[in-house]
């Protein structure tokens, strides 16, 4: 029997029935991996994969993730395995540690497989720009649409039914956009709830580390086990948070629920809105209580340009460590200088110094007032705005995504930048958030996304369970669609 | 045209820890090259900046010294510039809100003491050390990411000797809170000068210079001076002052332009994400503070006030914090405090110089010198049989009394055989005292000498003077 398809908790059930073995499952993926053509790949583990699987005998039947295989995307460190972000800068590199999630997965017996492409250091969000060429969408004519980025292989792969679950990293929206063009669930809780040790840092106070699977327990199982305070990382979370699986199935009754009205009113998919009112419909009869409310337009506006400006200029720096002097890819020069400019020069793709050119412009002494300063005094703006908004809500509800996964070249914001890109208010916030299927157009998935206040992570994912079983869009993956 | 000296100073100081600021690798100096690293010091991708609790210790202790207000709640930042020893691309410090704000020292240059201001104390990371070869560069990481704290004044020092006091004190007050070894000829202590001059009465600062590199306290002051003579020429001749970087040029005996200002860097400063702000208590600073030697300024008060000690002993004493550790458990037994620094700052010292040891290597144990310290005051041992006894005991730490009886180093107190000698000694000098009545008094030193090498200087000099003048009043 195949075993690709199967989420966490049903291959859990396999080993503990003694049905198959990690080896089994192991041997099952690589081959699945080696025929994929949706180019999601970069370094694999296959060998040390296999040895690990071959070590697991005794099932622990209290550990979901005995055994089981996932991808991680490539800006990840991973000890003894090329991690180079999908840039031709890191070409070579490879880490002497691994990042604090993989030590945590893997001390429960998780097995890493294989990284998977990425839009280049995490800077992208169609899954475009890796240096290996487009991640390609699963679901319709093969290689024909995109799949979103940046964690565009994390995505592919998950969907594509190979693993039941991935390592992806959102800065902007590089989980839960991709996840909708998937039809999956990818989740990023509070910001430091994670440990962002060994995370290729992007903009530090926006990067969070989440997962794809293909149901929202499984997500928040993930989350539970990997969550808590990191020496490492000085960012998160001293303080334990409480358990999100206690209260995962509590009943929606009371539910406060916000759709941000000038949202909606600018989404023209047809077919989308009518999954999204029936979702709110089924919502209603649940006993939620669901506001169409209004939003100050203008702070919906200032989302993109206040992204823009403030993660290219923080990722100038986050990313001035690739100069070819200590690791990397190193292009000689006649001097340190010389050596730093070919290197990148040669190491980062024009859409990468774009964003250099455009961070350092905002930054400069005498710009930065106009920008970068002022960037910041909008994010702060922005989040308040959504504080305020929580102060009622339990929850805000969106379409995750306009519409479903464009096709290649084809423009993915029809009608303006507002429908496209608030997801970032998330991290903006350090909210948690959660995408997750809405439904299917034309065989394409639609997906639906939730956000809460910070450290609502429990009540964000009883909410994403609840509406979970209202879709009854488990283990969504294309082999179930095509 | 007369110009008045405008001074600030920036100083950085090395702290000690185990680890660095930022990560877990060791700080041992002079370790083999690039074996006190940590992924976090090579920067590679995924590394994050871990605070070094210790480091903030001591960097709480040093600005509780420096009379600073101290902040409750940690921030850092990233200050932004490519060169090849610094990992990151950037250096992590504290740009917005320093640890330390708004301190105040005394300085003492000569007999004045002379209240300087300081700005801020920060704290950062150190950047790796580069050797230059002839066509290769190597970069030694051990240094990368070393705590530092830098000390920043206000512009109050008005001369090279201030400045000179003024970073003296700031190492006694390093050395003595333990926060740091304090050596500029390792680099664990560097300085920076910023120098201008305006006329006198001028209330506009003139164009400020900074000096850079300065590698002992010796040469702060050489070349504050000279640089104070090459703007003094300048504003003469009637040219404005560059601002620029300079360092001092031994061959040519000048300050010579490293790089001109108006190419200033922009860093970039934000804040450091990676590190969330955080609170300490008050609880936390207590501690460090309770914890807190005593400082050489509360010394320096202690030594003047309660025994009575010159300016100059202070200043000598204060060098080393061992030496004043020394002096204080030896001046619990002797109340005779005068005869114990000169014992210290002469004899002591220079045995110490002549066999190249510190205080702490020396045996004789301070108990044993203030025994010694008092046999000499109570007349009962000479100068020269003081200074004998020492040389037999300082690596032996024999118990004085008992050495100075085995060695026949008495002096003899009876006054019938002392005035023996003396009726010798004038007898065979009848000339001599034909001079000391002529009013010739120094005469009587070469006299009362004759005595004591008639005794083999058991004699208490004063004892023979006095009975000198009674005998030669006789004749």
């Amino acid at each position: 029997m195949s075993h690709l398809n199967l989420t966490i908790s049903e291959l859990h059930a396999l080993y503990v029935s003694g049905m198959t073995t990690p080896l089994n499952v192991v041997n099952e993926v690589i081959d699945a991996l080696q025929k994929d053509k949706n180019n999601i790949l970069e370094a694999t583990m296959f060998d040390e994969a296999r040895a690990f699987a071959a070590t697991l005998k005794v099932v622990e039947e209290d550990n979901l993730l005995w055994g089981i295989p996932f991808l991680v995307k490539d800006n990840f460190a991973t000890k003894g395995t090329e991690t180079n972000g999908s840039s031709n800068i890191l070409n070579g590199y490879i880490p002497l540690f691994d990042a604090e999630v993989i030590t945590r997965l893997k001390a429960l017996k998780a097995i890493p497989i294989a990284k998977t492409t990425l839009d280049e250091l995490g800077m992208g969000g169609k899954g475009i720009t890796g240096h290996k060429g487009i991640t390609y969408n699963p679901y319709g004519e093969e290689k024909t649409r995109i799949v979103g980025g940046s964690s565009s292989g994390s995505a592919s792969g998950v969907a594509s039914g190979y693993v039941p679950f991935s390592l992806g990293s959102d800065t902007g929206d590089s989980i839960r956009k991709p996840a909708s063009w998937a039809g999956i669930v990818g989740f990023k809780p509070t910001w430091g709830e994670i440990s962002r040790f060994g995370l290729y840092s992007f903009m530090p106070t926006l990067d969070h580390v989440g997962f794809f699977t293909r149901s929202v327990y499984e997500s928040a199982y993930l989350y539970e086990v990997t969550k808590g305070f990191d020496e490492k990382d000085f960012t998160t979370n001293i303080k334990p948070s409480p358990s999100v699986l206690s209260d995962i199935t509590t009943p929606l009754k009371g539910r406060k629920i916000a759709v941000l009205k000038p949202i909606m009113d600018v989404m023209r998919n047809q077919n989308l809105i009518k999954e999204f009112n029936s979702l709110v419909q089924k919502l209603k009869d649940q006993g939620a209580i669901v506001d169409f409310v209004p939003f100050d337009e203008a702070i919906l506006a200032a989302i993109l340009p206040t992204y823009f400006m403030l993660s290219c200029a923080e990722t100038i720096t986050c990313n001035a460590n690739l100069t070819g002097i200590n690791f990397g890819n190193k292009v000689e020069g006649n001097s340190y200088e010389e050596i730093v400019l070919n290197t990148r020069t040669a190491g980062f793709s024009s859409k990468i110094k774009y964003r250099f050119l455009l961070g350092n412009f905002v930054l400069q002494k005498s710009k930065r007032n106009a920008y970068y300063d002022r960037a910041q005094r909008g994010r702060r703006i922005i989040v308040d705005a959504f504080n305020a908004l929580f102060e009622t809500y339990d929850t805000i509800l969106l379409p995750a995504a306009p519409s479903h996964a464009p096709r290649i070249g084809e423009k993915s914001e029809p009608n303006s930048e507002i429908e496209n890109n608030y997801m970032a208010i998330a991290n903006f916030g350090g909210y948690p958030s959660i995408t997750l299927p809405l439904g299917l157009d034309k065989g394409l998935p639609l997906g639906v996304n939730l956000t809460s206040h910070i450290h609502q992570d429990g009540k964000l994912l009883n909410i994403a369970y609840q509406i979970e079983q209202l879709t009854n869009l488990y283990n969504l993956h294309v082999g179930q669609v095509k | 045209m007369k110009y008045e000296v405008i001074i600030g100073l920036e100083i950085h100081v090395e702290t000690k820890s185990k680890t660095k600021m930022f990560s877990g690798a060791p700080t041992s100096f002079n370790a083999p090259p690039n074996s006190q690293v940590h992924v976090i010091d090579m920067a590679f991708p995924g590394t994050l900046p871990a605070v070094n609790k210790k480091a903030v210790q001591n960097a709480i202790m040093l600005s509780h010294a420096l009379n600073m207000t101290i902040d409750r709640e940690l921030h850092f930042d990233r200050k932004n510039y490519y060169y090849s020893d610094l990992p990151k691309g950037y250096q992590i410090t504290q740009e917005r809100r320093p640890i330390g704000k708004d301190g105040l020292i005394d300085i003492v240059v000569g007999d004045q003491t002379k209240s300087i201001r300081i700005e801020r104390l920060h704290m950062e990371e150190d950047t790796a050390k580069q050797i230059h070869l002839a066509d290769v560069t190597l970069i030694d990481y051990n240094r990368a990411g070393a705590p530092l704290v830098e000390i920043v004044t206000k512009p109050d020092i008005r001369s090279g000797e201030e400045a000179m006091a003024f970073v003296e004190t700031i190492r006694e007050i390093v050395t003595f809170t333990g926060v740091g070894d304090g050596k500029m000829e390792e680099g664990s202590l560097r300085c920076d000068v910023n120098i201008s001059l305006r006329p006198i009465g001028s209330e506009k600062f003139g164009t400020k210079v900074e000096i850079k590199n300065l590698n002992s306290i010796s040469n702060i002051g050489k070349v504050i001076d000279i640089e104070i003579k090459r703007q003094t020429a300048e504003l003469d001749a009637g040219h404005a002052i560059v601002s620029d970087t300079r360092r001092y040029d031994e061959t040519l005996k000048d300050t010579v332009t490293m790089r001109l200002k108006d190419n200033a860097i922009d860093y970039k400063y934000f804040r450091e994400g990676n590190i969330a702000p955080i609170t300490l208590s008050e609880a936390f600073i207590a501690d460090v503070i309770a914890k807190t030697p005593e400082l050489p300024a509360t010394k320096r008060k202690r030594y003047l006030e309660v025994f009575n000690l010159s300016h100059h002993d202070i200043n000598i004493l204060l060098q080393d914090i061992d030496q004043t550790n020394y002096f204080d458990v030896a001046a619990t037994l002797t109340t005779n405090y005068r005869t114990l620094i000169n014992w210290l700052n002469g004899e002591v010292s220079a045995y110490l110089n002549k066999e190249g040891i510190k205080i702490t290597a020396l045996a004789l144990r301070p108990e044993n010198l203030a025994k010694l310290v008092n046999l000499v005051s109570d007349g009962k041992l000479s100068n020269a049989q003081a200074r004998e006894l020492f040389s037999h005991i300082a690596m032996t730490n024999e118990d004085p009394e008992t050495k100075a009886k085995a060695l026949n180093l008495v002096q003899v107190s009876d006054t019938d055989f002392i005035l023996k000698v003396i009726n010798e000694v004038i007898d065979e000098n009848l000339s001599v005292i034909d001079d000391i009545k002529a009013g010739k008094d120094r005469a009587m030193g070469f006299l009362v000498g004759q005595v004591m090498k008639k005794t083999g200087g058991k004699v208490n000099p004063g004892v023979a003077n006095t009975l000198m003048r009674q005998e030669i009043a006789k004749r």
